[in-house]
């Protein structure tokens, strides 16, 4: 029981953030959003630079690793 | 009379009178002496004390619109802090708060240069006896490492304003611009407590090896004076603009593989200051507001969030990702607290981040700044990800935990309670945050249109996490060492410095050895300079090689 809790808890929060995500791609088809800059008011404008920078930002991160990780005594040696 | 004394400065006597007051009335003694420091606040604005001293006007106690909302903040945060560390008996870690805190406030009301430069030192001087608290040999290393750093950057200041009273005759706090070399000096100075890009080291090296509580009162001091004193002295500074943006972005790479969870939190610190420093380049009345709202603001979820991992720290042992998880079970309200904490830097809707930040983007927007407009929005989502969603997630679920901890003291909690009520507080009802900003202006944060933009870039943000955790993309803790700005004189210098000096050190040995053989041969009875252990050369230490390092840049700047 106890290690099916943070598993269950995390699917029913990926399925409510899921369809909050969806709602919101929806509700951007109701009404005109406006922003600063044109190209930004473009359909889930938002949510595609949100996703994208995301993962870019994660995965860069990641290769970055190969130059800036250092062992964790690095500084004592 | 109250009046006249100088915020902060009973504070700081109340500080040294902290050893002769029993253990049970320390904190309520700490806690009185910032709420009579707290009256100042009700003084209205003016200058107040003036010290004439050999032929020089200092103003040590003035305030306007802009020292305000700062004394204010400051005045909260050192309450915080207390409460956080009502459980403590460290009487160093306390004195030096105290007296740190008050420094801070005063430093806030300084109104010349040199007023500044004794409250810039003195916050040095009194903060590194709370990172030398944290009491392990890392802890006291960072320690010296910091002083050296922060006592440069006073060093700078004193330079610029004396080259300031020599050159132009005034050494008043005014509007200062690049092209003279004392603003270029007094910029560095600021610069580096201001944490920009390269002078970031010192933050993300000392912050984390200090205490559970050292590391909550640091996080809301020094680097936040520093955007007072930019925004005092360098509003609408183009080139902040850049190095405000550098700052919102690159430390999004490093805390996304750092495992220490208060050192991400620093990474974060790094980039919350970028938004300010953002908001004092472009200069306008809004963008000012903005960059002073997101101060006060930050200050608090800063502090809630290194309470969180401070709690974590006294009841786990650890703040390192690796190690951590699990922890919603035991520490159920911590969780909780954090969780609100995390939700205000991420900026979430009705949370206090939103209100603040909301200022300085719409001030990008409005003046078509769109590449730095976006850099930040794309910061934005790496807020989310490194204090908005992996602090809470590494720290409180990830995994099961196997061994029980206990949820954190009362004290932590309250404090916590009381920052985490603020932070929705503010969002919820942002006007009275908008009344105490320097300039009056009228501005409606909860628009449709910006509330559906955030919101959106948030959840999907959130969505790619869990996308990429789902196909086991995201990077896994590993225990190391990510190397940051320091790196240049932890180990650069030293690499370059220790065998020069070892050389210098032979070859000037060699010669005072040859020069005492002929000074034997000429004297005879001269023991002392033939004997060789009175002429003998050591190499400079770690901490020496370094300071003779920064000496040796300072005087090549200031020959340039």
């Amino acid at each position: 029981m106890k290690k099916n809790d943070l598993k269950s808890m995390g699917k029913s929060f990926t399925k409510y953030i899921l369809i909050i995500g969806a709602l919101l791609i929806l509700l951007d088809f109701t009404f005109h959003r406006h922003e600063y800059f044109s190209f930004a008011e473009i359909y889930g404008f938002p949510a595609f630079f949100g996703f994208v920078s995301f993962v870019f930002i994660v995965m860069l991160g990641k290769w970055l690793r190969k130059f800036l990780m250092r062992k964790e005594d690095y500084y004592d040696q | 009379m109250i009046s006249n004394f100088i915020p902060g400065l009973i504070m700081i006597i109340t500080s040294f009178l902290l050893p002769t007051i029993p253990q049970y009335f320390r904190h309520p003694a700490m806690l009185l002496s910032v709420g009579l420091s707290a009256l100042s606040l009700f003084n209205g604005y003016g200058t107040f004390l003036e010290w004439d001293i050999l032929g020089l006007n200092l103003i040590l106690y003035q305030s306007d619109s802009l020292t305000l909302p700062f004394a204010i903040i400051f005045h909260i945060a050192a309450i915080l802090v207390i409460i956080f560390s009502w459980h403590s008996k460290n009487l160093m870690e306390h004195m030096a708060t105290l007296a740190y805190a008050g420094s801070a406030i005063g430093a806030l009301h300084a109104g010349d240069f040199f007023s500044l430069f004794i409250w810039w030192e003195a916050t040095a001087l009194t903060s590194v006896f709370i990172v030398f608290a944290g009491n392990t040999n890392a802890a006291k290393d960072a320690a010296m490492r910091y002083l050296i750093i922060q006592v440069s950057s006073g060093v700078l200041l004193l330079i610029g304003a004396c080259l300031m009273l020599y050159q132009t005759g005034n050494h008043n706090l005014a509007v200062l611009d690049l092209k003279t070399n004392f603003g270029i000096f007094i910029f560095i100075a600021f610069g580096i407590k201001a944490a920009f890009p390269l002078l970031n080291g010192w933050l993300q090296d000392s912050y984390p090896e200090s205490s559970v509580t050292g590391t909550v009162a640091l996080s809301a001091f020094t680097t936040k004076l520093a955007i007072y004193a930019l925004a005092r002295t360098f509003p609408g500074t183009d080139s902040l603009i850049w190095i405000g943006a550098i700052m919102t972005a690159f430390p999004v790479f490093f805390a996304v593989i750092e495992n220490d969870l208060r050192r991400v939190l620093s990474f974060s610190l790094n980039n919350q200051l970028g938004f300010m420093v953002v908001g004092i380049g472009i200069g306008t009345e809004l963008s000012l507001n903005g960059t002073v709202a997101h101060a006060f603001v930050h200050i608090i979820y800063k502090a809630l969030l290194f309470m969180s991992m401070g709690a974590v720290l006294y009841r786990a042992g650890t703040t390192k990702a690796s190690e951590l998880g699990g922890l919603y079970k035991y520490m159920p309200f911590t969780t909780i607290f954090c969780i609100i904490g995390a939700m205000s830097i991420s900026a979430f809707p009705l949370f206090s981040g939103f209100v603040a930040k909301s200022l300085i983007m719409s001030s990008l927007g409005g003046m078509g700044m769109v590449l730095i407009y976006f850099i930040l929005f794309f910061a934005s989502a790496g807020v989310l990800e490194h204090s908005g969603i992996k602090i809470p997630y590494f720290a409180f679920f990830a995994h099961e935990r196997k061994n029980k901890v206990e949820e954190a003291p009362i004290n932590m909690l309250i404090a916590m309670g009381i920052a985490a009520f603020l932070c929705i507080a503010i969002g919820v009802f942002p006007k009275y945050l908008y009344q105490i900003l320097p300039y009056t202006v009228d501005y409606q944060p909860y628009t449709l249109d910006h509330v559906i933009s955030q919101l959106q870039l948030l959840v999907f943000a959130i969505i790619a996490f869990l996308f990429l955790v789902k196909f086991k993309l995201y990077p896994s803790e590993i225990r190391s060492t990510v190397l940051n700005s320091d790196w240049f004189y932890r180990k650069m210098l030293p690499g370059i410095g220790k065998p020069l000096f070892k050389k210098i050190g032979i070859l000037t040995e060699s010669l005072y050895k040859n020069l005492g053989l002929s000074f034997k041969q000429v004297l005879s009875k001269s023991y002392k300079f033939s004997n060789l252990s009175y002429i003998k050369v050591t190499t400079p230490s770690f901490a020496g090689t370094i300071l003779i390092s920064i000496l040796f840049i300072m005087l090549v700047i200031v020959l340039v």
